[in-house]
């Protein structure tokens, strides 16, 4: 049985987030800063990562160029669209609405 | 990603795989590297990592997916959804397939014939480059026949514009290839330089020169058509040196043409060329002997109005020096003015002049047009159907969309369906037009000269047929599509789909439309019906059925062979079947014909001429023309010394007009020199010469001064089981007498009227196909809107509304639809029908009639198609019709 993706939903609002906080990453760095930055406790899976990465330039969130980094390794490195940024703001507000509103009923029940 | 580099994704997915696979090792090196750095020795990294990565090809496989595929894959399950939708409306599936190959096929059959005669150009060197010449009085329609003398006349004119060079009409003649046995060649008289001007080269020997121009009858060469050498000689490449015999001359096969060359003159099939230089004398000297078609090319730099002028100049001096001879003739003043008035035309076309285009060509487009209004109606109805099948799926579409489909899905799946159903009937349609094309093909040409056109199935006619479906696909699909596209979740779910207003409101102009199209096609189909029964019904003058025609010919000449002619009528009226006999020069409607111009003495000489035609004793008896006044010609009528002559009422009205023609003299046209009187001795009835259309000419009947023309009997059973035995007793008689041809005189008749029966078959057809598909598209959209409108029905019923204010209101919906609809196709029919009244035969727009038929059609399909529905609608129960919701 496959471990359960602790991300659920929330991975193209955390690339999105990422590369327009950072800049240009490439998918690995992604993975690495997300697990930093939430302490270990997010794991992003290489099985979903990718196919959502593709999924983003494909709907033309995010796009992506091929880069030769200091140690003369060919990297594909994605940054955020215009229209990346308005989808993020949309989905940042939707992300805080939605837990602000589990948060309530967690207190209150 | 756009659309064109995710169908380029498509194609180098190899590039894709590799790129994502560096993406992925990249990925697991940068990883293994923090590893180490961590402290992990390289194997236990990559342990980790490979662990942890899982299967990397699935992963790749998974990404790819996302970029390539969705929108085939879309596609494909809206390609199946469709598939089921339409098989599940089986019935309804197959008349919207059937309806709209028929429209598709027809179309891509005029296209077809309308390619083959006048959009495809010749296979020759750059056809754009090429024209023919016409002539004729200003403001006349221009004739295409021109004399040697003329072409040398303009050949030495047009030295820097252009090169012009001559060819023949196409006839078959009689030749005698292998054997003792006669066949049909069909073949051209051409001058030396057609090939070299058309850019032809031989596929086998050589083709003729300038040099084969030279001197009369010194050059009896002959080119075969690539294809004639195929289906004659099997591709023999011995035939070359081979001789046959040519009328009187021995001919020598020389070349062959190259593949696919068949000719200049489109529907004509040519099986071999000889140099025009092979005929009689005055074919050659003579500037009134106009039996050649002159074409050109024009010269690098030159243009068609450059080349014109200079040989407009030519063409007036030659006009002027040939006119000398109209004046020691005594022509009149009026014809030599004309004559030397006439100006030359110069049209660019690569086909030469072509009869079969000249009389078809209209008649094609119109057809055309015809077939291109029965596929909008067979569009509209398909809209119809896809509005009325939108509605029903109102829910479903609402559905979706509140689910989160985009709204171009669903236009992307409507649109699916529709191109579903656009490319069976496409498939259909084209089976069809290409079984259709051939058959109209074979309708096109009279009994001794098949018309030839190239349309086989190609690619030409395969797109035309996907684009015309491509278009039809967008007209009745895109509606419905936006339409059911533009749902509103809310209202579609809230009353399960009570709001059919709007919905109504599509369907109403659609309705309209397709209505005024179906009258503009029932309009113009019936007129051509009406006026080809009139043609049909027209009094010829003589009775055409149970006559048989046999042109006889004679091997060798013979003095005074008319004095045969009684003895040889006499042994053919024995032959048992026969009733009676006579000959003509050439028979009525044959086609040939000779005009003069009739001089009265004591008269001012008249421009009009009369038609003149050498008959035998026998001949009106046997044709059943009437004997008005005086007598027949008897036996001794055909002795050199005779001046008995026969007239017709025509003839006796125009040239002794108030006065009893009976018993006037006149000096007889010939071409002999010898001052020749005649004696009217007979007053005929009239009858068409040469056409259905026109009345019938002054006609002069002389008595038959030569054993030759065309012996008609009139048969007491079917004449062709008694003409076998004609043409026997014909050709024991001696004198060298040979029957050609045998014919009955009721298929020259038919033959005249080809295209007016053409035109009443295909558009009469097209006429019945738009009917029924009104009276289909009425009976859906009225049962539709019965069903939409079960449960208001229901309501009124049980309210007390009676049944027949139930059936007014259903019934006067579509009534004022119909009526609007009527009202444009009134006025549209009669736009169209500025087109066509010129191949109308005493039959008008504005008769009563033709606005008659088409309406009372419409009328009694819209009846036939409303009954059903409103019988429905009467009998809907109150309980059940609200207990359904």
């Amino acid at each position: 049985m496959r471990k359960q993706d602790a991300l659920q939903g929330s991975l193209p609002l955390l690339v999105l987030k990422i590369l327009a906080r950072r800049g240009p990453l490439h998918g690995y760095g992604m993975t690495a800063h997300i697990e930093r930055m939430s302490d270990e406790v997010l794991r992003v899976e290489e099985g979903s990562l990718y196919p959502a990465l593709h999924r983003m330039e494909e709907d033309g969130w995010i796009r992506a160029k091929w880069v030769t980094t200091e140690n003369r390794r060919r990297a594909r490195m994605y940054e955020v669209t215009a229209a990346g940024r308005k989808q993020l703001e949309a989905e940042e507000g939707r992300w805080r609405a939605v837990t602000a509103a589990v948060d309530q009923v967690l207190g209150q029940a | 990603m756009s659309l064109l580099s995710r169908v380029a994704n498509a194609f180098r997915s190899g590039r894709m795989d590799r790129e994502l696979d560096e993406e992925l090792r990249f990925h697991m090196e940068s990883r293994m590297a923090e590893l180490m750095r961590q402290g992990m020795s390289a194997e236990e990294a990559g342990r980790t990592v490979r662990r942890r990565m899982g299967n990397s090809l699935a992963t790749r496989e998974r990404s790819r997916d996302i970029r390539l595929m969705p929108w085939i894959e879309s596609l494909w399950r809206d390609a199946r959804f469709g598939v089921r939708v339409l098989v599940k409306d089986r019935v309804v599936t197959a008349a919207a397939v059937a309806s709209l190959a028929l429209a598709i096929g027809t179309c891509t059959a005029a296209f077809a014939l309308i390619d083959a005669m006048i959009l495809r150009p010749l296979p020759v060197y750059q056809p754009d480059r090429l024209f023919f010449l016409t002539s004729g009085p200003e403001g006349e329609n221009a004739g295409s026949g021109f004399s040697y003398p003329a072409l040398q006349r303009l050949r030495a004119a047009s030295g820097d514009q252009a090169e012009l060079f001559a060819a023949s009409p196409v006839f078959p003649n009689p030749a005698i290839l292998v054997g003792g046995q006669e066949e049909k060649l069909r073949n051209q008289a051409v001058s030396g330089n057609f090939f070299s001007a058309l850019g032809i080269r031989p596929a086998l020997g050589r083709l003729l020169s300038p040099d084969d121009e030279t001197g009369v009858n010194q050059h009896p060469f002959a080119v075969l058509s690539y294809s004639y050498w195929m289906r004659r000689f099997g591709g023999d490449r011995n035939v070359i040196g081979r001789r046959f015999l040519f009328g009187p001359v021995q001919y020598q096969i020389i070349g062959v043409a190259q593949k696919g060359f068949t000719g200049v003159e489109a529907g004509t099939l040519t099986d071999a060329w000889m140099p025009l230089s092979m005929g009689a004398a005055d074919s050659l000297t003579k500037w009134f002997w106009e039996w050649l078609h002159i074409m050109g090319r024009l010269k690098p730099g030159v243009t068609p109005p450059q080349a014109r002028q200079v040989l407009q100049a030519a063409f007036t001096n030659a006009h002027r020096d040939w006119a000398a001879d109209l004046y020691r003739n005594n022509e009149p003043p009026q014809r030599i003015q004309s004559f030397l008035a006439e100006s030359l035309h110069l049209t660019p076309d690569a086909g030469g002049p072509s009869d079969l285009r000249e009389r078809f060509a209209r008649p094609m487009w119109i057809l055309a047009v015809v077939a291109g209004l029965v596929l909008l109606i067979a569009c509209s109805n398909l809209a119809n159907l896809f509005l009325a099948r939108a509605a029903a799926r109102e829910r479903e579409m609402a559905l979706r969309i509140s689910i989160g489909a985009g709204r171009a899905k669903l236009i992307q799946q409507v649109i699916v369906e529709g191109a579903l159903v656009a490319a069976a009937a496409c498939a259909l349609g084209l089976a069809f037009g290409a079984a259709a094309a051939p058959a109209i093909v074979g309708m096109l040409g009279p009994w001794n000269l098949p018309v030839y056109l190239d349309v086989h199935l190609g690619w030409r006619m395969v797109s035309f047929a996907a684009a015309a479906s491509l278009a039809a696909t967008l007209l009745f699909a895109l509606a419905p599509a936006l339409r059911a596209s533009g749902v509103t979740p809310q209202e579609a779910l809230k009353a399960g789909g009570a709001k059919f207003s709007g919905r109504r409101a599509i369907l109403r102009p659609m309705l309209a439309v397709q209505i005024a199209l179906s009258f503009a096609v029932l309009f113009v189909g019936g007129m051509f019906v009406l006026s080809f029964v009139k043609l049909a019904g027209v009094d010829l003058g003589f009775s055409r059925d149970g006559v048989a025609l046999l042109t006889i010919a004679r091997q060798a000449p013979e003095k005074n062979s008319q004095l045969h002619t009684t003895e040889l009528l006499e042994r053919v009226r024995g032959v048992p079947g026969v009733r009676a006999a006579g000959i003509s020069m050439w028979s009525l409607f044959s086609g040939d014909v000779w005009t003069d111009s009739i001089r009265i003495p004591g008269r001012a000489p008249d421009p009009a001429s009369a038609t003149i035609l050498p008959v035998s004793p026998g001949f009106f008896e046997t044709m059943g023309i009437r004997l008005l006044a005086g007598r027949d010609l008897t036996a001794r009528d055909l002795a050199a010394n005779s001046s008995a002559v026969i007239v017709n009422q025509a003839f006796a009205h125009h040239y002794f007009p108030g006065e009893e023609a009976l018993g006037k003299q006149f000096a007889l046209p010939g071409d002999s020199n010898k001052d020749h009187t005649g004696q009217i001795v007979g007053i005929v009835g009239d009858v068409h010469y040469l056409s259905v259309r026109e009345p019938a000419p002054p006609t002069l009947y002389l008595p038959l001064d030569r054993l030759q023309g065309t012996l008609a009997v009139r048969t007491a059973g079917d004449p062709r089981a008694i003409a076998p035995r004609v043409r026997d007793a014909v050709q024991s008689f001696g004198h060298s007498l040979k029957v050609r041809e045998i014919v009955l005189q009721s298929t020259l008749v038919d033959d005249a009227l080809i295209r007016e029966r053409l035109l009443a078959l295909l558009s009469g057809f097209f006429a019945i196909v738009a009917a029924v598909l009104a009276a289909v598209g009425l009976y859906g959209v009225l049962s539709y809107s019965l069903v939409r409108r079960r449960r208001e029905i229901g309501i009124r019923v049980a309210l007390g509304a009676r049944r027949s204010s139930v059936v007014r209101l259903v019934i006067s919906d579509i009534a004022v639809v119909t009526a609007l609809g009527l009202a444009a196709g009134i006025c549209g029919g009669n736009l169209l029908a500025r087109a066509v009244t010129k191949l109308l035969y005493e039959v008008q727009p504005t008769d009563m009639a033709s606005i008659a038929l088409p309406l009372g059609c419409l009328l009694a399909a819209a009846a036939l198609a409303g009954a059903r529905p409103a019988i429905r609608a009467a009998r809907v129960d109150p309980a059940l019709a609200l207990r359904e919701e």
